[in-house]
């Protein structure tokens, strides 16, 4: 029996604490609606098209591939981003560059984004700091899956 | 015998071994980067040093002969630091371009500072620069400031190939390797150099910048391209699917085995044809079962039905002699067992004859005049290497069975396709794609060596199995395969063929029947 | 019969309507009461207005959806299945007084489309034929889970119509009669003079069984075996498109109708404490005199707030709670709830006959 009223005061506690939410979030809600500001806001939620949430400084967006002071990539095709990658999205051939300080640089740099996991093992293993992933860009759907292999020209730009 | 103590371990080795032999055969690895099994110790890189008892200073492993009760020590602090040291001499002018270097991932620097080096450079000034792409003749590239001038270059070419193309330039800290003058490496084994070089020195057009070599799968196989059958390595890459990058096969390299002292000196090496001469592996392969009549891809049951079936009237009419076999010495033992099993014994033909040999010129290291792998072995089965006789293969012949594996193209058989149309049924095996394989009624596609297993028999007799290395292309199938269901199909002797499942259960139906093989 | 017609047409699209934008106050309070801001996007012309157009463009998507029908099923029955559910509860609302009475030219009009004299027990009935659409859903998909799932189903409202029955017999001994206008007459009464005679303050008890077995009679979360669309397979698995949401419709209907008995039944209908047929009279003295018109307004306004009062409170239910394990939900059924209504009918008797 004793029992049976703790269980009852707790149901009718939790309806009471869904209620509070209710009321005190409609009432900034109402408050916003007719354009009074207050400090806090009725909803968490980031009307996201609009509204963007801030990126974090460290966060692993879309790579990029780094340029040299003229213009070539920075990387030179060591395939070491190729080799952690744990989903193996990212295919290079490397091809002989004339200067002979460089002498590799990347012919073909794909990175199949549809399989990529975004985990910045490339970045980490970069020795080239040739790559890296804070352009920022998190909106990498398409509607053609071809378009999400990316390849030098576009990883570069 | 002498008796050595090695990290206070006995072991027994002959007198005169030297300190990093007698190491080695104890199980312990002592660092070393100019010295190599074929050559005399040169202690030139300083790595191998170690503390034996009762000497002042650190020794020499590579050249310190061994004596009765030697105490060595490889793992004491001194020995560390001395290599450490020695490391760090070495790596302060070195490039450190490890990210476009072939030979990272197999070189032998950075597995040393991996293992005993880890340390942070204490020298701040600008490092060297020298020449970093120089051109030494046959597609080989040199960087001097990779070059830890270990030496073993120059005395490859000093000693095995004794043309001498290398030397060591100055003195000091400004000698480098180099070429005299427009002098070029010019010889058959150049190869063998970037295999040699410690370091990425010394790196190799054919492969250079292809891809990395912790990409490649390694297989042992044996070099079909002479009958000297050396054992290699085929390196090859399964290809990314994702990407469309096939299968390909990127280098050759060589493999040490130690059977008899005399092959192994030579087994370090191999020539530059087997090395370079690949692409066969991957290039114009058969891959589909072609029957004319059809005009599509055949299955492999359609192929049996209509060989076994054209071999059989042949026999109901009673007229067997009116059918003709071409063979050749690319086929290994098995199959040339099997060959000679169902065309000279069950169906007792006349008509079988071998395709013309590939040769070449000899030289006096590795390779052989005659560039088939397997002469021997179709001489010991029992077989006589005859040439074709044109007027005895095609006078009255009904069907012709042609197998042509050879990579080097038609050669003179060609002169055989006007005469084919005289034939009514030809049928081919053949694991490429040539011109001629339109004229035949049926194609077959078959395998390289490298893709199935087997043995072939060098020109000095010995017997060298191996194993499939890479995948089949498409439909193909090893010849073996073909023959031990083409003898099923005829039905003279099935029961012989049962059981035959692996290139090995034929071998072991060989060592009964022929002596040279037990 | 053609003031029978109008005032059906009068209810039911009251009831249709109130019962689709059910659909978008039950998103914006769950949303409300998880710091949320729920469905904002439909929009008319760019015209958002906090969402209302979302029901309409739901209902939209339904309408264009395909119309199928699983393999091996009857084509009839598995049409039929979701018009039986939506069917029976829609016709219940022509039992609920909304007003008094209006006058209009001397002539009287009751503010309910029929007065039935067993209104209870139609009701009753009525929403206990709904099962019928629960069950050959279930059984026509040609799905074993849809069929456990319509069994589960029929098993839970079966059990739960039991509660429901008995904790309705307090009500009718208090107001001794089966009629809705009776009893919520009976309501219009004071107790002790001042405190309205409402059903919740003569069955408190039974108040409490009902909402619970009417929550269970409904398939709302706490109760939702039958579906249980997180977790389990439900009875309407199979169905989609515009059958699919005629069932998500009926539930909101379902919804509304149990709010409307609990006001009709134990808050006293379109009772406003204290208002009489010609104006207020406080038990502290003092009178406000109003007009027919204004009174019958204030009645029907005090009808809908109450409905809306006690939807809300569903709803809030609903977004709180877990749901129940299917033996917790027997148990509770049949070893709490009914013994709980039959004592609740013996202290009646034994109070009433003191």
């Amino acid at each position: 029996m004793f029992r049976l009223f703790g269980y009852f005061f707790e149901i009718i506690r939790g309806s009471v604490i869904t209620a509070r939410h209710f009321i005190v979030n409609l009432f900034f809600h109402t408050l916003n609606l007719f354009g009074i500001k207050t400090k806090r806001k009725g909803a968490f939620t980031i009307q996201y098209p609009e509204q963007k949430s801030e990126i974090a400084e460290r966060h692993r967006s879309l790579h990029r591939l780094m340029k040299r002071e003229n213009g070539k990539p920075r990387c030179v095709a060591c395939m070491l981003c190729q080799t952690v990658c744990p989903s193996e999205c990212i295919y290079i051939e490397a091809a002989e560059d004339p200067d002979p300080e460089i002498q590799k640089y990347p012919s073909t740099f794909l990175i199949d984004i549809s399989r990529c996991c975004f985990c910045g093992f490339c970045v980490e293993a970069c020795p080239e700091d040739a790559i890296r992933m804070d352009t920022g860009e998190v909106e990498l759907a398409q509607y053609n899956k071809d378009d999400l292999m990316l390849d030098l020209d576009f990883l570069l730009s | 015998m002498v008796e050595i103590f090695i990290n206070d371990s006995a072991i027994k080795v002959k007198e005169g071994t030297t300190v990093l032999k007698a190491a080695e055969k104890a199980g312990i690895h002592i660092p070393h980067i100019c010295f190599h099994d074929a050559f005399p110790p040169e202690g030139s890189c300083r790595m191998c040093l170690v503390e034996i008892e009762g000497h002042p200073c650190l020794e020499l492993a590579c050249s310190t002969q061994v004596r009765e009760g030697m105490k060595v020590y490889t793992e004491t602090e001194n020995v560390r630091d001395a290599r450490k040291g020695v490391l760090e001499f070495i790596l302060a002018e070195h490039p450190m371009d490890c990210p476009i270097c072939d030979k990272a991932g197999e070189c032998t620097l950075q597995d040393y500072y991996e293992q005993y080096g880890l340390f942070e450079s204490d020298f701040l000034e600008e490092k060297e620069r020298k020449d970093k792409k120089v051109d030494i003749g046959k597609g080989l590239i040199l960087d001097r400031e990779r070059c830890v001038l270990c030496t073993r270059c120059v005395r490859f070419l000093r000693d095995i190939t004794k043309t001498g193309e290398l030397g060591v330039f100055e003195r000091g800290v400004r000698s480098e390797i180099g070429i005299f003058g427009d002098q070029y490496i010019d010889n058959n084994y150049a190869g063998n150099l970037v295999e040699l070089c410690p370091v990425g020195a010394i790196t190799d057009k054919d492969f250079r910048f292809k891809t990395r070599n912790w990409f490649l799968k390694k297989g042992a196989s044996v070099c079909p391209l002479c009958s000297r059958g050396c054992q290699i390595f085929i390196e090859y890459h399964p290809g990314f699917a994702r990407f469309k990058v096939p299968k390909r096969v990127y280098r050759i390299s060589s493999r040490v085995t130690s059977r008899d002292q005399s092959q192994k000196e030579k087994g370090y090496w191999i020539c530059d044809i087997g090395r370079y001469g690949y692409s066969y592996m991957d290039k114009d392969r058969a891959e589909n079962i072609i029957l004319k009549q059809k005009n599509r891809p055949a299955e492999r049951g359609e192929a049996e039905a209509f060989l076994g079936e054209k071999i059989k009237k042949l026999i109901y009419r009673n007229k067997l002699q009116r059918m003709g076999v071409v063979l050749n010495t690319w086929l290994t033992n098995e199959e040339l067992f099997l060959a000679r099993k169902i065309f000279t014994l069950d169906l007792e033909l006349e008509k079988v004859f071998f395709t013309e040999l590939d040769t070449g010129e000899k030289d006096d290291l590795l390779l052989t005049a005659d560039r088939t792998p397997n002469k021997k072995g179709a001489e010991e089965i029992g077989f006589e290497i005859n040439q074709i006789e044109k007027q005895k293969l095609f006078d009255e012949t009904e069907l012709l069975i042609v197998f042509w594996s050879s990579p080097f193209g038609l050669g003179s058989i060609t002169e055989l396709l006007p005469e084919l149309s005289k034939v009514r049924t030809k049928i081919l095996f053949t694991p490429f794609k040539r011109k001629w394989n339109d004229a035949f009624d049926l194609v077959i596609p078959t395998l390289v060596s490298a893709e199935k297993g087997g043995s072939f028999t060098n020109i000095d007799g010995k017997v060298q199995h191996f194993d499939a290395v890479l995948s089949p292309p498409g439909e193909a199938r090893a010849e073996w395969e073909w023959l031990v269901s083409l003898g099923k199909e005829i039905e003279v002797d099935f029961n012989s063929y049962l059981g035959m499942k692996f290139p090995y259960d034929v071998y072991k139906k060989m060592k009964d029947k022929i002596e040279f093989f037990r | 019969m053609i003031e029978a017609l109008i005032k059906f047409l009068c209810a039911i699209v009251w009831f249709l309507l109130l019962s689709l934008y059910l659909t978008w106050a039950e998103r914006k309070e769950s949303a409300v009461m998880q710091d949320r801001v729920g469905a904002n996007r439909a929009n008319f012309f760019g015209f958002r207005i906090l969402g209302l157009f979302q029901p309409l463009a739901d209902a939209i998507k339904m309408m264009t959806k395909e119309d199928f029908t699983p393999a091996f099923s009857k084509r009839f029955l598995h049409n039929l299945a979701p018009f039986l559910s939506f069917f029976f509860v829609a016709v219940t609302i022509s039992t609920i007084p909304f007003g008094s009475h209006l006058m209009i030219g001397g002539k009287e009009f009751r503010l309910q489309v029929i007065d039935l004299n067993v209104g209870i027990l139609f009701v009753l009935a009525l929403l206990a034929l709904s099962i019928y659409g629960v069950i050959l859903s279930g059984w026509v998909s040609n799905n074993r889970w849809t069929l456990l799932g319509g069994l589960r189903g029929s098993a839970q409202l079966i059990s739960y119509e039991v509660a429901l029955g008995l904790s309705l017999i307090g009500i009718i001994m208090v107001f001794p009669s089966l009629k809705f206008s009776e009893i919520v007459g009976f309501q219009s009464e004071l107790l002790f003079g001042w405190l309205p005679k409402w059903g919740v303050f003569l069955q408190p008890l039974g108040l409490i069984i009902f909402l619970m077995a009417a929550m269970a009679e409904s398939e709302r979360v706490p109760f939702d075996l039958p579906e249980g669309e997180s977790e389990i397979v439900g009875f309407f698995t199979e169905y989609g498109g515009l059958k699919y949401g005629l069932y998500m419709f009926t539930d909101f209907m379902k919804v509304l109708i149990i709010a409307c008995l609990l006001t009709t039944l134990f808050f006293g209908g379109y009772h406003v404490p204290w208002l009489y047929a010609d104006g207020f009279h406080f038990p502290w003295g003092g009178d406000w005199l109003l007009p027919h018109g204004i009174v019958v307004l204030f009645q029907v306004i005090m009808f809908n707030l109450k409905v809306f009062f006690f939807c809300w409170l569903q709803i809030l239910i609903r977004w709180t709670y877990p749901r129940f394990r299917y033996d917790q939900l027997m148990d509770f059924g049949w070893k709490f709830l009914i013994p709980l209504s039959l004592f609740n009918i013996a202290a009646t008797a034994v109070l009433m006959s003191l």
